[in-house]
């Protein structure tokens, strides 16, 4: 069949209607004419022969509807038709209108909103070419399922051995972020290191100018960077001649080669300005692991061939360290990698928006249940006079297509608004946010849930309305059959919408209540009066006694600041601020190499840190200034929290007792611990006790690190009040430094909680509406319920009915949908809420404090809408009641 | 109305349409008649289905149309054989002979 052919003609038809339509009727005369003409020929008369003619052709109109009939266009022109006379109707009604198009705009707007995040975050393809093809590679202990990073040694022969990838590219974890200088004043810029592959290997063209080249990895090779096309627009002026200008990045001049576009971004989390060569030296230990591998496989190479052939690689550098723990390969596509902890979060608001749309499904459709009984008068009448039932539900379901298409309109500019409002509010730090927007996806998305739901809440309304009850609804007298089965309709809806509404609210109970434990965790620290910020120090550095002296020296600087209680530095900052862990043995305790390594928090801390912080010291002592601990000769120091003691030494006096931290290898020196302070929350305020190591930030092999740390500073009045003379003072001893990500330490606290919060804030707005719909509805149903029964009630009252049996007679109905509602809505809950899981912080999915909390508001409230339009019943006046007969 | 001896087999009518108008053009009261008449009177082609079949059958491209003079000096829409029109006959009548042979065979057997 020729599709087009169709498509055309039928097209043809619709814009030369008036021509069809004149031709389609001389044919027909014609058709009469001949049909005379050959009847006369037989010896008819002309009239005879004319009227014979027509009889045969039947009625004139009803064959040009036929004929109509027969191509697609004619659905349309049905359509319209029908749109037309259902605007009409709404247009009669504003009041209606207006109530279920709000309600529907809502649904959908919010449904639009939340599906066009899913659509950029996790159903759209990667936008890079052929992005299934990209691959993330990590490292794993052995029994456990989170990936980790990978370590130098592992990365190298990964990089030099493997067959499966086209290219391989890594990407430095650790380093974040730049000090640039000699740009006005000095700030941090986000930014990472990766290797000259890095780009080629993801097949995006720069935007000016070339990504890295290879051999540009190398060490001793020039450093070169790349710089984001906003870097370039708000730092460099957008500046025609960028290339082979230089920047100068933590103290060391740096030469521009190229300007990605604004698409791209990654890693994706947050903003990274700058891509920096990160050379990678032959490594001497296996450790640390801070790299994150990237590859694009070879076309037709599988994952699983590629993760085999990383393992056997793995068991050689593993062969090359032995005391190294049992580290395996493991790799995961690259969308996975980048959206994974966020999808179980947007699935469950994508779920939780959903009921909440189909509560305003059923709410509408309670609505046109109720105008059902208006409109059944009408519909007799088409039915009677010969309409099929069919051609009365398709009409019906028209009209409530065009109510959800008018509600999905405004939805969907509710929705650009709620996604405008959510990229610039919303929790930042989550990965693709950059490719979020309303795209043609969204659109189909948003138009197949409207006619979705329009048909949804339409068809129970259509199917009342048009039951074959001829005579019933035209005589106008008795309006109880046709209206209590369609009040038996309202009602199962309403115990459906009151479900729907309780597992939604009982979700949002779960989170409240997860939050609200997550949010009193105690951190360890006295969080008040702290001020914290970043400073690194640049290259110029060079070695141990520049960095311990420079710090020593501006300490001594803040310390005497005025209104400054305690100052301090610190590689990692509760909550969740950790920046490495490292494995550890217990002298004593041998090191089994089957059993994964014990992992504790290790950093490195000026001697202040703990008063600073106000961390509680439990045993031994805090460090001193006077630690002698900067030469290889001296002995090493550790302090541990009180989970490590109470883990390893148990009663016994943890002082004194030494430790290794690294790779077991009997040839490291040991670190003799000094004292137990109080455990703290470094790895989030969800994670659970572990081990944490403290050392001096000067001891000989960790003054290096110290190049990257935070300051802590502990006032006497505002915190935030300081950092003007601290910037001063860091300005006085070296004026390229910049002061950088200055927080206090309840605004970490509360950044930490972000996502959660931001989760946790959005499914109660959604329980909210819930109950609010459900509510009116409840409210509608009753009030309608009471109006239908003012003659019986007032009745009942002549005859001395107690206003309380009337409220009672009233209330009971409630009461019963909102007792069927309850007990589905807490099976559907019990199995919903399951997948939340993942997403409760101490909290169990079936937690019953918040199914009994959430049940009871939404009795109360029901309660309420039930009270209202009761109440009103028993202010019926039996005599007004009975004259209205 | 026809009554159920005169009432096509179902599905046919396109069928005889285009084998009426495989020998000439014609038009449409012209072809009732031919099918009524070649049929000695068994089919009587009721114009509610002859005018949508028309239409049908030029949606499908089988069909072309003009208006031409009769005979009797009217003007009428008179509906020619396009090349694939002919085709298609072809191939329904293949079909048609296939089924009715095997049809005649269960009713014999």
């Amino acid at each position: 069949m020729n599709v087009f052919r169709h498509l055309t003609g039928g097209l043809k038809e619709l814009v030369r209607r008036d021509k069809t339509e004149s031709e389609l009727s001389e044919e027909l005369n014609a058709y009469l004419q001949n049909a005379a003409d050959a009847k006369v020929q037989a010896g008819a008369t002309p009239e005879e022969a004319l009227r014979s003619a027509r009889l045969e052709l039947g009625g004139m109109e009803t064959v040009k509807h036929e004929v109509r009939a027969v191509g697609w266009e004619f659905a349309i022109e049905v359509f319209v038709q029908d749109a037309r006379y259902g605007i009409r109707m709404l247009r009669k009604s504003p009041l209606f209108t207006a109530v279920a198009v709000t309600a529907i705009a809502i649904g959908i707007g919010a449904n639009t909103a939340m599906f066009s995040l899913i659509d950029a975050i996790l159903l759209r393809p990667l936008p890079y070419p052929e992005p299934q093809r990209l691959i993330v590679v990590g490292t794993q202990q052995r029994g456990r399922s989170e990936m980790d990073l990978m370590g130098t040694a592992d990365f190298l022969a990964w990089r030099d051995h493997q067959q499966s990838f086209e290219q391989v590219a890594v990407l430095d974890r650790a380093g974040r972020s730049f000090a640039l200088s000699g740009m006005g004043a000095p700030e941090r810029i986000p930014g990472v290191g990766v290797s000259a592959n890095f780009f080629s290997m993801f097949g995006v063209a720069p935007l000016k100018g070339r990504g890295f080249q290879p051999g540009e990895d190398r060490p001793g090779a020039p450093g070169v960077v790349v710089v984001s096309e906003q870097f370039w627009r708000d730092h460099l002026g957008s500046d025609p001649a960028v290339l082979n200008r230089t920047l100068t990045l933590d103290g060391k001049l740096r030469t521009i080669v190229g300007v990605m576009p604004a698409g791209f971004r990654f890693p994706s989390r947050r903003p990274v300005d700058v891509w920096a060569i990160r050379t990678l030296n032959p490594p001497a230990a296996r450790p640390p692991y801070g790299l994150v591998g990237l590859g694009r496989l070879k076309p037709g190479v599988s994952v699983r061939k590629a993760a085999a052939e990383l393992n056997d690689i793995a068991a050689q550098v593993a062969a090359q360290y032995p005391s190294s723990p049992d580290l395996v390969g493991v790799m995961m596509p690259m969308k996975e990698w980048m959206v994974s902890d966020v999808s179980t979060a947007l699935l469950l608001l994508l779920g939780a928006i959903a009921l909440v749309l189909l509560i305003a499904v059923v709410n509408v459709a309670n609505l046109l249940l109720a105008r059902a009984t208006v409109r059944q008068r009408e519909v007799a009448v088409r039915l009677a006079l010969g309409a099929s039932r069919k051609r009365v539900v398709r009409q019906l379901l028209t009209e409530s297509s065009v109510l959800s298409l008018l509600g999905g309109v405004i939805g969907l500019l509710l929705a650009y608004l709620a996604v405008r409002a959510f990229l610039a509010f919303g929790p930042g730090q989550m990965p693709r946010l950059e490719e979020v927007g309303i795209n043609s996806g969204v659109l189909l998305f948003t138009f197949v849930v409207c006619v979705g739901s329009g048909i949804l809440f339409g068809l129970a309304p259509a199917l009342e309305t048009s039951r074959p009850s001829l005579s019933d609804p035209l005589k106008d007298t008795n309006r109880s059959s046709s209206s209590a089965s369609a009040y038996r309709t309202h009602r199962a809806l309403l115990v459906f919408e009151v479900a729907l509404a309780l597992i939604v609210m009982i979700g949002s109970g779960l989170l409240v209540r997860s939050f609200v434990r997550l949010s009193d965790v105690n951190p360890g620290i006295q969080t008040d009066h702290v001020i914290t910020a970043a400073i690194s120090l640049p290259n110029k550095y060079a070695g141990p006694p520049q960095i311990t002296q420079f710090w020593q020296q501006f300490l001594e600087k803040v310390q005497t600041l005025p209104g400054v209680k305690a100052a301090s530095i610190t590689m990692s900052l509760p909550p969740n601020l950790l920046a490495i862990t490292n494995p550890f043995t217990v002298e004593g305790q041998g090191y089994d190499r089957n059993h994964s390594l014990q992992l504790a928090e290790e950093m490195t801390v000026s001697p202040g840190y703990f008063r600073s912080l106000g961390i509680p010291l439990m045993k031994g002592r805090f460090f001193s200034p006077s630690d002698k601990v900067e030469s290889d000769k001296d002995p090493m120091i550790v302090i541990v929290n009180q989970t490590m003691a109470k883990q390893y030494f148990g009663d016994k006096d943890p002082i004194g007792r030494r430790i290794q931290t690294g790779d077991p290898d009997p040839s490291f020196p040991w670190e003799t611990i000094v004292g137990v302070v109080g455990d703290v929350k470094y790895s989030g305020l969800d994670s659970g006790p572990g081990p944490t190591l403290y050392v001096p930030y000067n001891e000989n092999g960790w003054v290096m690190w110290a190049r990257e740390m935070y300051l802590v500073v502990r006032s006497s009045g505002s915190a935030p009040g300081i950092v003007p003379a601290i910037r001063t003072q860091l300005a006085s001893m070296d004026s390229t430094i910049p002061l950088a990500q200055i927080r206090t330490m309840d605004e970490l606290l509360d950044e930490s909680l972000v996502q959660q919060r931001f989760r946790t804030w959005l499914v109660s707005g959604f329980a909210a509406l819930a109950m609010i719909l459900s509510a009116i509805g409840i409210y509608a149903l009753i009030s309608y319920s009471v109006s239908q029964r003012t003659r019986e009630i007032g009745v009942r009252i002549a005859l001395g009915a107690q206003r309380s049996n009337v409220l009672g007679l009233v209330l009971r109905e409630g009461l019963q949908v909102l007792a069927f509602g309850l007990l589905l809505g807490l099976v559907g809950a019990l199995s919903a809420t399951r997948i939340m899981r993942s997403l409760l912080y101490s909290t169990s999915a079936t937690d019953a404090l918040s199914f009994i909390a959430t049940s009871f508001t939404l009795i109360a409230v029901a309660l309420l809408a039930c009270y209202i339009p009761a109440r009103r019943a028993t202010k019926v006046d039996p005599m007004v009641a009975l004259r209205y007969e | 109305m026809p009554d159920k001896n005169t009432a096509l087999v179902q599905g046919t009518l396109d069928m005889l349409i285009l084998k009426t108008l495989a020998l000439e053009p014609m038009h449409a009261h012209g072809i009732g008649l031919r099918i009524e008449q070649i049929s000695k009177g068994v089919f009587q082609v009721n114009p509610g289905s002859l005018f949508p079949a028309f239409k049908r059958l030029e949606r499908a491209g089988w069909l072309d149309s003009e208006w031409r003079a009769t005979e009797n000096n009217r003007r009428a829409k008179y509906y020619v054989l396009t090349a694939s029109g002919r085709k298609q006959l072809k191939s329904e009548t293949r079909d048609w002979k296939t089924q009715s042979v095997a049809i005649a065979r269960i009713l014999e057997a």
